[in-house]
């Protein structure tokens, strides 16, 4: 339970942390988003991925944490940006 | 005629010398490397395909006990590994379900093989009754060693494209340093670019496990890469003792009393084991002088939820079952090695950190397919007539697609050739692995003669094929199709037809998509391809 | 004939740094793992740490030889850090010469 939460953590992190960036704000919003606004995209991503570090060495202990841990950002990362790019195709095809 | 001077480095700069160093070392070791990390993948669930590759042996419910196990093997192994002065014995897990053993042969002669193995049912401790298969552990010795060559060639050949591999790495390290501010971003089928983007997409979200998996991989046979330290510093055998004792729990075996004594009760010995480690936690037994006075039983701790491989057992004295030793730590430097070593193995997490092991390891087995495709494409478009490659190119080509296409096709019909081959048949196990290589070979032979993308196509269709058929074929020569194994909650059968049925899947689409790639080799398209080189180097 | 020779001249600094880096890099990979029994930890440890480290050292000195700006400094930065590797592994191996055993 808490290795999925953790990963949804994860992939959650990696959005904020992608929505930040300028390109994908003119993707997603069609242009950039506030200055203030991405700050605090990036600090909510930052502070998933160390939420998501702490849940699963809590859970498991370090060793078996962060090799879990490893994981997880991998495939998140993976996740967001098979999304991302499924998004761009989307737009470019209209 | 002036003879001219040859461009300094220092022109091309840095990291264009990384570039060719990292097209040099990748060609040269790719097609190795494809092969050894697909094995690799596949051998994270090695006990479950030797599972499915003996579909005679039934579903396991509940792993047996492993101290009655070990009881009834010892016993079996009393009477068919009589005189030898070694015997092990893997003891069943939830993974596996028969008990793989080796044992010193008796009265060697040098020219006869050192060692003897079998593999047991643990619920009788007779010889399992199924058909003679290497099972998933081909897989898994290929993987490092490959074979028809000696294992210690086969190493070394691994242990070189490892070190490729690492160099690799860290040279693409280097070089992307813009890589963290690219990391998100990815052009859709746009020929070669998108192919470098997707190579480098799968390349920068495995880095940790890909750079992990490498050295590890070194690690686990640096004894035999590096010995040098040991011959310095390890000149006598209780040195080397020492050495070994930090590394491994298959202590040789002693002096002989030469005195008879029976063997006394291992399944007491593992019943201690179990109290300290857990009832499902106990790996292997390990018995040495048998039947002497002077026997030895070690009894070697489990591996899950432990993330080393480092030495952990009890030390018995054989004759009287007394508990002599308990070891349950090395040195730092030692346990260091044994936590790179289980790193690299996988073996101690559950099933979900497994599927994640497997994830990203499919994900590096797809960066070195794109690094290998991305060469072809890149060089083509460099050529002079992009439509009639010179010889060494087009072989290049072919030698790409035997090794990708090629190879799933070659696994798929190891897997075919265990369920069509008689079970009578002398040398099985040897010809499911002939026809591997066999089958291998003729995917080679048809990519020669065929134009270079109808093979990519036709060859990924017939993968597609094949995978899609096995849980078909398993159905029609075997007890246990798919519906009967959702069923009885045999989820290793069903869930590797679902497997096979994926991996169909993921090979129709690059199928599907190499047919709708269609590669446009005109004076724009190559200005373009020149720019967009320029445009990487920059 | 002067064009092949030319072909060979060219070629001569590419050809220096790949066996530099294929058999230089090894050798000094197990240089610093003779080097490593130095150190002041007993000699099975001593012994697995050079291991480890050496593979390091191998790819280092890949990367060096193709990034040093010449073939001359890549081959000289080889010779260079080989320097206290050796002094380091011929004095742990005169100091387990001297505890007892024959030496290779």
């Amino acid at each position: 339970m808490m290795r999925l939460v953790a990963l949804l953590l994860c992939v959650f992190a990696f959005a904020c942390l992608a929505m930040a960036m300028a390109r994908h704000q003119d993707t997603v919003f069609g242009g950039p988003l506030s200055v203030t606004r991405t700050r605090g995209l990036r600090v909510a991503g930052w502070g998933a991925l160390l939420g998501a570090l702490w849940l699963l060495v809590a859970d498991q202990g370090w060793a078996l944490g962060l090799v879990y841990y490893s994981g997880c950002t991998s495939v998140a990362a993976g996740i967001v940006y098979g999304a991302l790019v499924g998004w761009e195709r989307r737009l470019a095809a209209r | 005629m002036k003879p001219t001077r040859n461009a300094k480095p220092q022109g091309r700069g840095v990291r264009q010398s990384m570039s060719d160093l990292h097209t040099w070392a990748g060609l040269l070791a790719g097609w190795l490397l494809y092969a050894m990390f697909l094995t690799g993948t596949v051998s994270y669930f090695k006990d479950e395909i030797s599972q499915w590759m003996r579909p005679e042996i039934a579903h396991q419910r509940v792993t047996p006990d492993p101290a009655a196990v070990a009881q009834r093997v010892t016993d079996t192994l009393g009477t068919v590994a009589a005189g030898s002065s070694e015997w092990f014995m893997q003891l069943p897990t939830t993974r596996s379900n028969v008990v793989d053993s080796f044992w010193r042969t008796p009265d060697w002669q040098p020219g006869k093989r050192a060692f003897q193995d079998a593999t047991f049912d643990p619920s009788t401790g007779a010889k399992v009754v199924a058909r003679d298969t290497l099972g998933g552990e081909f897989f898994y010795r290929f993987h490092f060693q490959f074979y028809y060559v000696s294992p210690i060639w086969g190493r070394w050949l691994a242990g070189l494209c490892a070190m490729f591999m690492l160099v690799a790495i860290i040279r693409g390290v280097i070089t992307h340093k813009k890589i963290f501010v690219d990391f998100f971003t990815f052009r859709w089928g746009k020929g070669q670019r998108s192919w470098l983007d997707a190579h480098n997409a799968l390349s920068v979200f495995g880095l940790p496990f890909h750079l992990m998996i490498t050295y590890t991989g070194l690690v686990t046979l640096m004894m035999m890469y590096m010995p040098w330290g040991a011959h310095v510093a390890l000149t006598t055998p209780a040195q080397q003792q020492a050495l070994d004792r930090q590394v491994s729990a298959f202590l040789p075996p002693g002096e002989r009393a030469g005195v008879k004594a029976p063997l006394a009760p291992v399944d007491a010995m593992v019943r201690e084991a179990q109290a300290r480690w857990g009832r499902d936690n106990v790996a292997s037994v390990l018995v040495t002088n048998p039947g002497d006075t002077q026997a030895r039983v070690v009894v070697s701790r489990g591996v899950s939820a432990r993330v080393s491989t480092s030495p952990e057992y009890l030390l018995f004295d054989g004759a009287s079952g007394k508990l002599l030793d308990v070891k349950d730590r090395v040195g730092a430097a030692a346990q260091t090695r044994g936590v790179l070593y289980a790193l690299h193995m996988g073996r101690f997490g559950d099933l979900p950190l497994r599927w994640l092991y497997f994830i990203v390891s499919l994900a590096g087995t797809a960066m070195v397919g794109t690094g290998l495709v991305m060469w072809t494409v890149k060089r083509r478009q460099k050529l002079p007539d992009p439509e009639r490659p010179h010889f060494g190119f087009r072989v290049v080509e072919r030698l790409n697609i035997a090794s990708i296409a090629g190879l799933s096709i070659a696994m798929t019909s190891f897997l075919w050739g265990n369920r069509l081959l008689p079970a009578s048949l002398a040398g099985r196990a040897d010809t499911e692995i002939r026809i591997y290589f066999v089958v291998w070979l003729a995917t080679l032979l048809y990519a020669l003669a065929r134009p270079a993308r109808r093979a990519w196509i036709e060859l990924l269709w017939l993968a597609a094929a094949l995978l899609a058929l096995l849980p078909v074929l398993n159905a029609l020569t075997t007890q246990r199709p798919f519906w009967r194994s959702v069923a009885d909650g045999d989820w290793v059968f069903a869930g590797f037809d679902l497997m096979m049925w994926a991996l169909a899947a993921l090979h129709a689409a690059l199928a599907v998509r190499s047919a709708r790639h269609r590669p446009r080799a005109n004076a724009a398209d190559r200005r373009r391809a020149v720019a967009l080189r320029h445009q990487e180097d920059a | 004939m002067s064009a092949g020779f030319e072909r060979l001249r060219r070629a001569a600094p590419v050809t220096a740094r790949i066996v530099g880096a294929v058999f230089g890099g090894y050798a000094l990979g197990a240089l610093a793992s003779v080097a490593a029994l130095a150190l002041p930890i007993s000699a099975p440890q001593a012994v697995i740490t050079g291991m480890l480290a050496s593979f390091v050292v191998y790819a280092c000195a890949v990367i060096w030889m193709f990034l040093a700006r010449s073939a001359r400094r890549a081959w000289a930065g080889l010779l260079i850090a080989a320097a206290p590797l050796a002094l380091a592994a011929w004095s742990a191996a005169s100091a387990a010469s001297a505890a007892g055993g024959l030496l290779p």
